[in-house]
């Protein structure tokens, strides 16, 4: 296909996909299905009539955007947040996600009759949960949740794909090499998950203190170097014989709640680059499929769903969360909260290209019951939290006039303030004042112009300022502006 | 908006008349609250104070512009006065104040009574200009004053 085509029909997909944003918006639907149906509606058999069969190159697709969105995905998780309920999350995101799979490998093996390890496989590839998808269905209907809720389920979902990749992976491997041993499989777990670790908070300080000491003279190479960064720590990772996926993903949990400059502009890079990837990733997956092959397991994809949202979800939750301080209605919304994201369906090509020969049959049904989550699952959630009586109202986050990051529970105001004569800043760039973090020079009035100051910005005695002030540190923010020059380098002294 | 603009003779004063920091920002306030843009002086008085309390506005060299944003006034008002002595006003370079620029902004107009201010604190950071209104006689003369050093730095 020429390039103007190939960018034509991209774009167009793309820019598709973002009109159904605003539509997904209003009807409460999770937006990864409205991706999903575009590209099949794309597809060779929906009117875009696009032939696409390159499991392949779905899955380098898969891989290269998954890893942006976990980065972008540990990024924006506060660590204070989920702190209290990490173990209970650690536990959901490995033990809850292998016994979910077991669960449903064994059931359907029993009942569809198939070889229980084609039963597990299917099992693992839909044992991971997607979070990213619930938030965005609770944002759109006003919809907040009550305690440790959301933490743990963003934790959760972030941290157990690896799990899953591995567990399928696993199975995998044991298909196609029969005298695979158990205990090399329990061992491989161990090197997966601890390699990654191990790298993704090693690289994910060594990121931090790297950018601080970069001094680069252009803003926009910092969020390339980070791309490049964040894609390294997955290949050394990966070629290292760790979970790349894990290393990720703690990296970006490391790195976003340090700090570091530019790390407004990077968090921002990196939000737009993870909703490129799930665009990109679903109209894949999308275009990957073929509708009417999925329709005829529409039974056993049915029965499987139903497997997987009734029992061995809630199963998992309920066995690990035992002990924990979530009561039972928080536990069966935990339970109800495990949509079925774009991870399964990525998965699902693994099977396509060790070439197994129930691949197309396994690929199918995985993407009928991410489906039917999304659809069901997703939609319901709202109702589903009014219920269990686990909702909260929800907070409209207060505008400011530019961007900041406001501390929760404290106050913040805008005032004006005038660059005194004799200033001891005045003739400095603003970012050599040593403001206190959360202050912030909004905008500088100097004679009939308005500047909008950046880091490299030059006050002047007698520019009026705006400035956004956390109560707290006004006695910081009064100092910095009052201070006087040395008499010695006054240029006149006034009488 | 000039600043020229938002002064009159009955807002000038030469010789104003106050000892301490508060009495002379009291003289002010009397003098540019009696417009008819002002609806209540004690609201105008308090956002006057509120500011100053988060950082003294003598910006130096015997300058100081007390100010505010307040619901009180309709428009912007001001007043400009030479104080009969020199005054303690706690400013930020020790000096004592001889000049004083009230302003008073509403709420929500933001935009112009920053850019009102930093035109004054750039207006009054001229040693010449400043001895010239210390010089001034009558308040027609302060009026003319600022008339020509507005006009000569808007065509500069």
């Amino acid at each position: 296909m020429a390039i103007e085509y190939l960018l034509l029909i991209g774009s167009l997909l793309i820019l598709i996909s973002i009109a159904f944003v605003k539509l997904s918006d209003n009807m409460g639907v999770p937006t990864l299905l409205l991706f999903l149906c575009i590209g099949m509606l794309a597809g060779s058999e929906g009117p875009g009539g696009i032939y696409f069969n390159d499991p392949h190159l779905a899955q380098s697709i898969g891989i290269i955007t998954l890893v942006f969105i976990l980065f972008s995905g540990g990024l924006s998780t506060h660590w204070q947040e989920v702190k209290p309920v990490f173990w209970e999350s650690v536990s959901l995101a490995t033990f809850g996600v292998f016994v979910t799979g077991v669960a449903v490998g064994i059931f359907i093996s029993i009942a569809f009759n198939i070889s229980l390890l084609t039963g597990l496989l299917i099992g693992s590839i839909v044992s991971s949960t997607d979070a990213a998808a619930v938030f965005s269905v609770l944002r759109s209907k006003q919809v907040s949740l009550r305690g440790q809720l959301k933490p743990l389920l963003e934790l959760e979902s972030g941290s157990n794909d690896p799990m899953a990749v591995f567990l399928t992976i696993g199975i995998i491997h044991i298909i196609t090499i029969p005298q695979t041993t158990i205990g090399s499989v329990i061992l491989l777990f161990f090197v997966q998950m601890s390699l990654g670790a191990i790298m993704g908070i090693g690289l994910g300080k060594t990121l931090v203190f790297v950018i601080n000491r970069l001094k680069l003279t252009y803003e926009g190479i910092y969020s390339v170097f980070a791309l490049a960064f964040a894609a390294l720590i997955y290949g050394a990772t990966a070629a290292l014989g760790g979970s790349g996926f894990l290393a990720v993903y703690v990296a970006g949990l490391i790195i976003g709640n340090d700090e570091f400059i530019q790390k407004r502009s990077l968090l921002r890079f990196f939000d737009g680059l993870a909703w490129l990837s799930q665009i990109a990733m679903f109209l894949t997956l999308g275009l990957l499929v073929f509708p009417s092959h999925v329709l005829s397991i529409l039974g056993i994809g049915l029965l499987t769903s139903v497997i997987l949202m009734f029992f061995a979800r809630p199963l998992s939750v309920f066995f690990l969360l035992a002990l924990s301080k979530f009561n039972w209605r928080e536990r069966t919304f935990i339970s109800w909260v495990g949509l079925r994201g774009a991870v399964p369906i990525v998965l699902a090509t693994f099977p396509l290209l060790a070439g197994l020969p129930e691949a197309e049959f396994i690929f199918n049904v995985v993407f009928f019951i991410v489906l039917t989550s999304a659809l069901f699952q997703g939609w319901s959630i709202p109702a589903v939290a009014r219920l269990l009586h686990v909702d909260a109202p929800y907070e409209i986050k207060r505008q400011y006039p530019i961007e900041s990051v406001p501390v929760k529970g404290v106050d913040t105001e805008l005032i004006d303030l005038i660059i005194p004569y004799n200033s001891a800043i005045a003739d400095k760039p603003i970012v050599e004042l040593d403001m206190p973090e959360d202050s912030l020079i909004v905008l500088i009035s100097r004679g009939d112009n308005f500047i909008v100051p950046s880091g490299g910005t030059v006050l002047q005695e007698g520019d009026s300022v705006l400035v956004l002030v956390n109560k707290n540190n006004l006695p910081i923010v009064r100092k910095i502006f009052e201070k006087q020059q040395e008499l010695a380098e006054r240029g006149d002294v006034s009488n | 908006m000039k600043i020229t603009d938002i002064l009159n003779e009955s807002v000038v004063r030469t010789n104003l008349p106050g000892s301490s920091k508060e009495e002379i920002i009291n003289e002010m306030i009397e003098l540019a609250g009696s417009q008819k843009q002002v609806s209540d002086k004690e609201r105008m008085r308090t956002a006057i104070f509120d500011r100053e309390k988060i950082m003294s506005t003598g910006v130096g060299s015997g300058f100081a512009i007390p100010h505010g944003k307040t619901d009180a006034v309709s428009d912007i008002v001001a007043a400009f006065a030479v104080t009969a002595q020199p005054i303690d006003y706690q400013s930020l370079d020790d000096q004592p104040v001889r000049l004083i620029f009230l302003l008073v902004g509403r709420d929500n107009m933001v935009g112009p009574h920053i850019k009102l201010l930093s035109r004054i604190s750039r207006l009054m950071n001229n040693e010449d200009f400043r001895k010239q209104l210390l010089e001034a006689e009558t308040p027609e003369d302060i009026l003319e004053l600022f008339r020509q050093e507005e006009a000569a730095i808007t065509e500069g």
